[in-house]
């Protein structure tokens, strides 16, 4: 293990340890606790879905947020109560729904924006969630606008023995400290379906990347990233692999807006709000682009960013909105990454290909190596000569 | 002739809301002409604007005449906050953008924090709520009523506002030293440097006018609209569309392209009226969409690329 990888292991079992203990003393709630995981395991698969689009093949896509709210929709419209369209049906139905709808909209938006350049295609990008966005909220006829969708089931309802499941467990009361029982009742169950369903989808998504990632297929993509004309003088059509990775981490966004629909059971048009797309963008800066592991850890770093300033309202020092703080840690952590780190926490291991989209100056593999041999060449040359110069002078010995 | 009418009453407004992009897409086309990145904080920069001439304005009041019932001391706070905005930029160029050792898509992102950072930064100081400068709410003015055009003695002073900063921004780009070097540098920095040119000065000065437009463009829109933190981020992807359909880092193509956008935006409800069914909350959208059309068909926009690249 890197030195990196050891401090974020240390990290990460502190956390642990620290949550569990504040579980078993009851200042936080195991269903509570239980929701955050989700919602880290939901940013957490966005972050793999940008992860095959950007820190693989290099597209720089800023849709991040309209992705996920088409898969919201989707698996809304075919199961929410209040749904103008078709509610009411099993939510794999909603599932097939969303994950069609954002396979059309992928290819749709992919067809016009991939041939442009990175920070063309940034933009573009932007603005075609802007218009997604302006579309469901002003469609109430299929969207219920900005009312949002209600009445959402859980994602198991329907299923034969998991639909009951909460119900039937009893409720657990475990008292480790004298006084302070900690009851898992219906709600914990519930919250344990879901995140089981998030263990699904991401574990799902997880394998299927570091797959993809380490076929011939994930090197032509990182040859994409790194060298575009190089990819395609090896006789690649780059715009077809790129297609194909917008397509796949578009789909893998979907899968965690299902997630969210039925783990928050009402969806609005708010939830397409951009500054998703820039958790997540956070999320796999910070992980490192290229990294698997790294987007999981991304992901739930800003599930605690995002959450956290609900807790530490009450310090003083803190004294500030959950809001405006929430922005401004993003924004400082944006910032730091990009000074400090920029190519992530856990970059990526054994890359033969380095990026040279964002961080041409100071990568300190192969790149750099070249550079330093050049300059020391350089040097060495410059000695020489002032030594022949010097022609066995004894100035300088 | 109804819909005669509907389009003066548009266009009218549309003059007045493209004069403010015209301001910010200005800036924001500068200095990509000079940092080569697309600067996502611009739009905050606005909001930046736009506070601290609600701030001076409150601290100077309304002393002084009225011109088109805005005291004198309401464009006093205006050159204030100007001045205010260009600091804040500078101030981040040297400390955040400067000692970045990375290519222009990492300083794009580092933006979107910095963007981050100047809206919470203004939402802990002035809450999330709205303002409004302490002026009194105007009638629109009686003798273009009955043409159907409704705009307030604000909305003319935004528009003569604009016109006096563009014109003055056309003169010190073409017939000064310092246009001279501006040119010259977002044209070819390694030459400039090499004739002698101090381009990091020029680089900062490009900043100071960029900025101080954006804070121009931000201070109007208050006026124009009302303050909110967000104000400045909901326009910038507008002024991404007016860059690029004016040719990004082309000061002539970004006023263009700046007129054009915010006309389209402004203009979008006639075409329900003409039976087009598209409504006016689309504005944006088609916006969006041309700026998509623009980069695929025509990617250097109307007017090619750097600042010296016409008329000059």
């Amino acid at each position: 293990m890197t030195k990196a990888e050891q401090a974020v292991a240390g990290i990460v079992a502190a956390v642990a340890i620290a949550l569990l203990l504040a579980m078993l003393g009851g200042v936080l709630s195991p269903t509570y606790f239980l929701f955050l995981f989700g919602l880290g395991g939901m940013y957490a698969l966005m972050s793999l879905g940008l992860n095959a689009q950007w820190g693989f093949t290099g597209l720089i896509n800023f849709s991040v947020a309209a992705f996920f709210g088409l898969g919201a929709y989707g698996a809304a419209i075919m199961t929410a109560s209040n749904s103008p369209l078709a509610g009411g049906f099993n939510p794999i139905f909603g599932l097939a729904l969303a994950l069609a709808l954002a396979a059309v909209v992928a290819v749709a938006i992919g067809i016009p924006t991939l041939r442009l350049r990175a920070d063309y295609l940034a933009i573009a990008t932007l603005g075609l969630a802007e218009v997604i966005r302006m579309v469901i909220l002003n469609e109430g006829d299929y969207t219920a606008g900005s009312q949002g969708l209600r009445g959402i089931p859980s994602f198991f309802e329907g299923w034969p023995i998991l639909s009951a499941f909460p119900e039937t467990m009893p409720g657990l009361e475990i008292e480790i400290i004298p006084g302070q029982a900690v009851v898992l009742g219906t709600s914990f169950w519930r919250q344990l379906l879901n995140v089981s369903l998030m263990l699904a989808f991401l574990g799902t998504a997880f394998f299927v990347l570091r797959r993809a990632h380490r076929a011939p297929w994930g090197r032509v993509l990182r040859t994409i990233r790194s060298d575009e004309d190089l990819a395609k003088a090896l006789g690649k059509n780059t715009y077809w692999y790129k297609m194909q990775a917008f397509v796949l981490g578009s789909l893998i966004m979907a899968l965690a807006g299902v997630f969210y629909a039925h783990l928050n059971l009402f969806v609005n048009p708010g939830d397409l709000d951009p500054i998703t797309t820039f958790y997540v963008w956070v999320a796999v800066m910070l992980g490192g682009a290229g990294s698997n592991r790294g987007a999981l850890l991304g992901g739930f770093v800003v599930v605690a960013i995002r959450e956290g300033p609900r807790f530490v309202g009450d310090v003083p020092v803190f004294a500030l909105d959950p809001g405006p703080l929430r922005l401004l840690l993003i924004g400082l952590l944006i910032v730091l990454v990009m000074r400090f780190r920029p190519q992530g926490v856990l970059p990526p291991q054994r890359e033969l290909i380095w990026p040279t989209a964002i961080d041409d100056d100071n990568r300190t593999t192969p790149k750099m190596g070249v550079r330093e041999a050049k300059t020391d060449g350089e040097m060495q040359g410059s000695t020489d000569v002032s030594t022949e110069q010097s022609g066995g002078g004894d100035s300088d010995e | 002739m109804a819909v005669t009418e509907q389009f003066l009453e548009l266009a009218a407004n549309g003059v007045v809301y493209s004069s403010i992009i015209v301001l910010c897409s200005i800036g924001l086309s500068l200095i990509y002409s000079i940092s080569g990145f697309a600067n996502f904080a611009h739009g905050d920069t606005m909001t930046v604007g736009a506070y601290a001439t609600l701030v001076a304005f409150g601290a100077i009041g309304g002393i002084g005449f009225s011109v088109l019932s805005l005291p004198l001391g309401f464009f006093l706070a205006v050159v204030i906050g100007i001045a205010i905005t260009a600091v804040v930029a500078l101030v981040t160029e040297r400390i955040v953008y400067k000692p970045l050792q990375i290519g222009s898509l990492g300083l794009l992102i580092t933006s979107i924090g910095i963007a981050f950072i100047y809206r919470a930064l203004i939402q802990v100081g002035f809450s999330a709520g709205t303002y409004r400068y302490e002026l009194e709410a105007l009638r629109p003015i009686d003798a273009l009523v009955q043409y159907g055009i409704r705009v307030t003695e604000h909305d003319v002073a935004i528009v003569i506002s604009t016109i006096v900063l563009v014109v003055g921004l056309h003169i010190l780009l073409q017939h000064t030293d310092l246009g001279r070097k501006m040119r010259a540098t977002a044209d070819n920095p390694d030459l400039a440097r090499a004739s002698g040119i101090r381009t990091r000065n020029v680089e900062l000065w490009t900043w100071t006018i960029g900025a101080g437009l954006a804070g121009a463009g931000g201070a109007f829109l208050g006026l124009f609209n009302q303050l909110v933190p967000r104000m400045g981020f909901n326009e910038l992807l507008i002024i991404f569309a007016a860059v690029i359909l004016g040719g990004i880092g082309s000061v002539y193509g970004a006023m263009l392209g700046g007129f054009l956008i915010g006309m389209i935006v402004e203009m979008t409800p006639i075409l329900s009226t003409v039976g087009i069914p598209i409504g006016s909350e689309y504005g944006a959208a088609i916006a969006f969409v041309i700026m998509v059309l623009v980069l695929l068909v025509r990617p250097e926009g109307i007017a090619g690329q750097a600042v010296g690249g016409e008329g000059g």
